[in-house]
């Protein structure tokens, strides 16, 4: 509902509907089987239960109507007799009135059905007492169609009706029809009225909003109004009356001098004087429109008299205007506006509670503190500056005539330095360095830094003399420059030891053949301490005969299994050297060696055991041991390694692991 | 234009470089990188995070009282435009850098002084430790002459590869 006070209702089903919703809920919520053969209680209760429940539904819904309908007494006194004037007050009570009365009455059946069922007998009697009792209210129902149709109707109408508020600012638009009321709201506000050249185009009020000063205000419409008492008025003229009656408003009467609305001057003003006690504590406004056509210093002294009359009599304001041609709409505006705005402030100075408010404020006029003018400061310059025209001809020339003359906005650029203020003109068109050195010159800028430089100058002259910035621990002595040499000299001595140290970790101290010495030596040296080596001698040559002879014979078993490769490497030329027997056994193949540093025998090609078969009984443990060991090592070769403490990883990162993306999944873990 | 100074690691950040960052009570905050950046949204106090110059003047690496320092503060009163005041403004700064860096060179020498003691008794200890003390040297023997004597032929020791540790023979 747009009127203020009154809310949403929700709508009112006819009599017919209203049964069938309610008897269809009394079948949908409450149990639907029962047989004659269940306890009687339980018959009973089955159908006092129908009964209740049928009642409490009626009970709530016509609660819900009645609740909902507003009291026309109840609301505020415009909307109460506009109420009235639309629906008919008395209708609408009573209409109400017998709802209720339907309630009542189905409550009474309801009660006396029950207490009938209390002494049901079978489950036939029961069923009829239940029939008679829905039958009952459903009759008290269909009575009630008319009422309930008249509310429908209302409540239709009702929630239609503009948002009046009664207590916001208004203005009220009021006289014939035809005379430009509408047009007027139309202009004045966002509303758009029918405006006909019939009359009573407008049949109720309608409601336009406008903001003046901050503040919203309403303009309401009405149908108008024709002179005729009061107790022949139709129904629209008496929304009007209603509207003037009870709304605190600025009243504007319209007038149209032109009679085109098709009454005369004197019957406007007839009408006029007839509704003036509605317009009793309310500024008024006598509107005169259409001055397009008729202006009212055009018309005719005895009607002008007439209006004159209104005018002066009554103390009215009054504003000619053409909804028309737009002419003093905004002065009616104003007028009107304000004229409420006074009206009301003066209500509520003369009411009582402008005494609550006057209390609580204070307004502080601030004291003088002492004899001493403090005037705004003027230079003599401004004050007799002469004010600016553009029509004098010796007017001062301002910068846009520069631009002007210069080539216009596009060509011509500001010059904004010209009328800097410096100690000396020539510096005005300076560009001021900002960054030198990575610092910003602006941070330096002191108009007393030549002082504090001079100041700083001294303090390192006094400095120096002290002698801060010299440096005797800078003084590389004699002493120092031995030191530096001894040290770096050791340091590198120290690099190699720890190097070499590290080299000789795995190595045997002594090469294999450290101790051998051969034949010639030993004679030599036996010799040299002065004893006979004879026998050594030759015991040393039949040990390498035999030797040799054996050698032979191995050398001749492998020679058949001899791979090509070894070709290259014959040892005997290295056995030569070991047991150089004065070089007899020399045409022995003498051909070089693979690597010429090992002194070591070559014979140990052949050893004299095979420790591979030297723990085994037979051919086939010593197979089966060969098996086994292979068994182990497939593991490690499989991981491509050397032995088994070979834990050597050659790629730490391999990258097709470490980087890319996945063709599926994340990338979260690597 | 300006040269501002990063909040973090105060390195001079010039027009168009870095960043800048604005909190609620309007304070405003500039970094050099988005290193120094990360590291402020990080939370992390500059005062303790080594490399930055307000750790190091914390900690006092570097000269943080000295007269030069002063004439370099940033003024909020404009000062009206005099070009002979800029020229000697300009040679000013030229000469304040130079005996900055004097002072300064002086002070880190200065830091480094009980370094340097403590280097010189490093070396000492070190140098007697490690060095060889030359002695005269052993003057060789003189070559004995050897003389070509008969012995008798005692025993028949068999004389095999011996384990060669020895020059010297075993004589029985």
């Amino acid at each position: 509902m747009s009127t203020s006070g009154l809310k949403a209702i929700a709508p009112v089903p006819k009599a017919s509907d209203f049964l069938d919703i309610v008897l269809s809920k009394t079948q949908r919520k409450t149990p639907t089987v029962i047989h004659k053969n269940f306890k009687i209680s339980r018959i009973r209760n089955f159908y006092m239960r129908k009964v209740k429940f049928t009642q409490d539904s009626f009970d709530e819904k016509l609660g819900a109507i009645l609740e909902e309908f507003p009291i026309i007494d109840d609301l505020h006194p415009f909307l109460s007799s506009l109420l009235n004037v639309l629906y008919d007050k008395n209708h609408y009570k009573l209409a109400l009135g017998q709802l209720r009365t339907a309630r009542h009455l189905i409550d009474q059946v309801a009660k006396d059905y029950v207490r009938l069922l209390k002494f049901g007998d079978s489950l036939y009697r029961c069923k009829q007492l239940k029939r008679a009792a829905l039958g009952r209210m459903a009759t008290i129902m269909k009575r009630q169609n008319e009422a309930l149709e008249f509310l429908e109707e209302v409540r239709k109408h009702l929630s239609r009706l503009p948002a009046i508020d009664p207590t916001a600012r208004t203005l009220l638009i009021c006289g014939y029809p035809n005379v430009g009321k509408s047009s007027f709201l139309n202009k004045v506000t966002r509303a758009d009225v029918d405006v006909q050249p019939y009359a009573f185009t407008t049949k109720s009020l309608f409601v336009g909003h406008l903001d003046y000063r901050y503040m919203r205000w309403q303009v309401i419409d009405t149908p108008g109004i024709l002179d005729h008492p009061l107790e022949e008025m139709n129904n629209i003229e008496m929304q009007s009356i209603t509207a003037l009656a009870h709304l605190k408003a600025c009243v504007l009467y319209f007038m149209d001098l032109s009679e085109q609305c098709g009454y005369s001057v004197e019957a406007q003003c007839q009408l006029f004087h007839a509704i003036k006690p509605l317009f009793a504590n309310k500024p008024t406004v006598l509107v005169l429109n259409k001055v397009d056509v008729a202006r009212l210093d055009d018309l005719a002294p005895e009607r002008r008299a007439m209006v004159d009359e209104i005018i002066n009599a009554e103390g009215v304001r009054h504003v000619q205007v053409s909804c028309y041609t737009d002419e003093g709409v905004t002065v009616l505006k104003t007028t009107a506006c304000d004229a409420l705005l006074e009206h009301r402030v003066d209500m509520k100075l003369k009411g009582n509670k402008v005494n609550g408010i006057l209390n609580r404020l204070h307004v502080a006029q601030p004291k003088p503190r002492d004899d001493v003018i403090r005037a705004p400061f003027i230079p003599d310059a401004i004050k007799e500056r002469k004010k600016y025209d553009q029509n004098d001809p010796e007017r001062r020339r301002l910068e846009r005539d520069v631009e002007a003359e210069e080539g216009g906005a596009g060509v011509y650029n500001i010059n904004l330095k010209k009328s800097y203020l410096l100690e000396n003109d020539e510096w005005k068109n300076d560009v001021m360095p900002e960054i030198m050195d990575g610092k910003n010159i602006a941070d330096f800028i002191d108009p007393d830094i030549l002082e504090k430089l001079d100041a700083l100058e001294r303090e390192e002259e006094k400095l120096e003399a002290e002698g801060f910035y010299d440096s005797e621990s800078d003084m590389f002595d004699s002493d120092d420059e031995r030191e530096a040499v001894a040290a770096k000299s050791a340091r590198e001595k120290k690099l190699i030891s720890q190097s070499t140290k590290k080299a000789m970790k795995n190595r045997a101290a002594l090469p294999r053949t450290a101790g051998l010495r051969t034949l010639s030596e030993l004679t030599s040296e036996m010799t040299k301490a002065g004893l006979d080596p004879s026998r050594i001698q030759e015991r040393a040559e039949i040990l390498a005969k035999v030797a040799g002879a054996k050698r032979k014979r191995q050398r001749e078993e492998d020679e058949a299994q001899m791979d090509v490769d070894e070709d290259a490497e014959m040892g005997d030329g290295g056995e030569d050297e070991w047991m150089d027997v004065d070089g007899e056994e020399a045409p022995r193949l003498k051909k070089a060696k693979a690597n010429s540093g090992a002194v070591a025998a070559k014979g140990a090609r052949h050893p004299r055991s095979n420790r591979q078969l030297a723990g085994m009984r037979d051919e086939a443990q010593a197979s089966k041991a060969v098996k086994l060991r292979n068994l182990g090592q497939r593991e490690r070769n499989m991981q491509a390694r050397a032995g088994e403490s070979d834990r050597a990883i050659k790629t730490k990162m391999p990258k097709h692991l470490f980087a890319g993306k996945r063709k599926m999944g994340k990338t979260d873990r690597r | 234009m300006r040269v501002e100074k990063c909040y973090f690691c105060s390195k001079s950040v010039y027009p168009g470089h870095g960043s800048a960052f604005v909190r609620n009570d309007a304070k405003v905050f500039r970094f050099c990188s988005s290193k120094c950046n990360k590291n402020f949204k990080m939370k992390r106090n500059p005062r303790k995070v080594r490399w930055t110059k307000a750790f190091r003047k914390a900690a006092g690496k570097e000269m943080t009282v000295d007269s030069t320092i002063e004439f370099e503060k940033r003024r909020n009163v404009p000062v009206r435009y005099n070009r002979e005041l800029v020229e000697t403004t300009v040679k000013a700064m030229k000469r304040i850098a130079e005996i900055k860096q004097k002072r300064e060179h002086a002070f880190w020498k200065n830091r480094m002084a009980v370094a340097r003691e403590k280097l010189k008794a490093h070396r000492k200890r070190k140098l007697e430790k490690t060095s060889v003390k030359l002695v005269q040297p052993i003057t060789p023997q003189a070559e004995k002459v050897k003389e070509k004597i008969k012995v008798a032929v005692k025993t028949r020791s068999a004389l095999v590869a011996g384990e060669g540790r020895s020059m010297g023979m075993e004589i029985d």
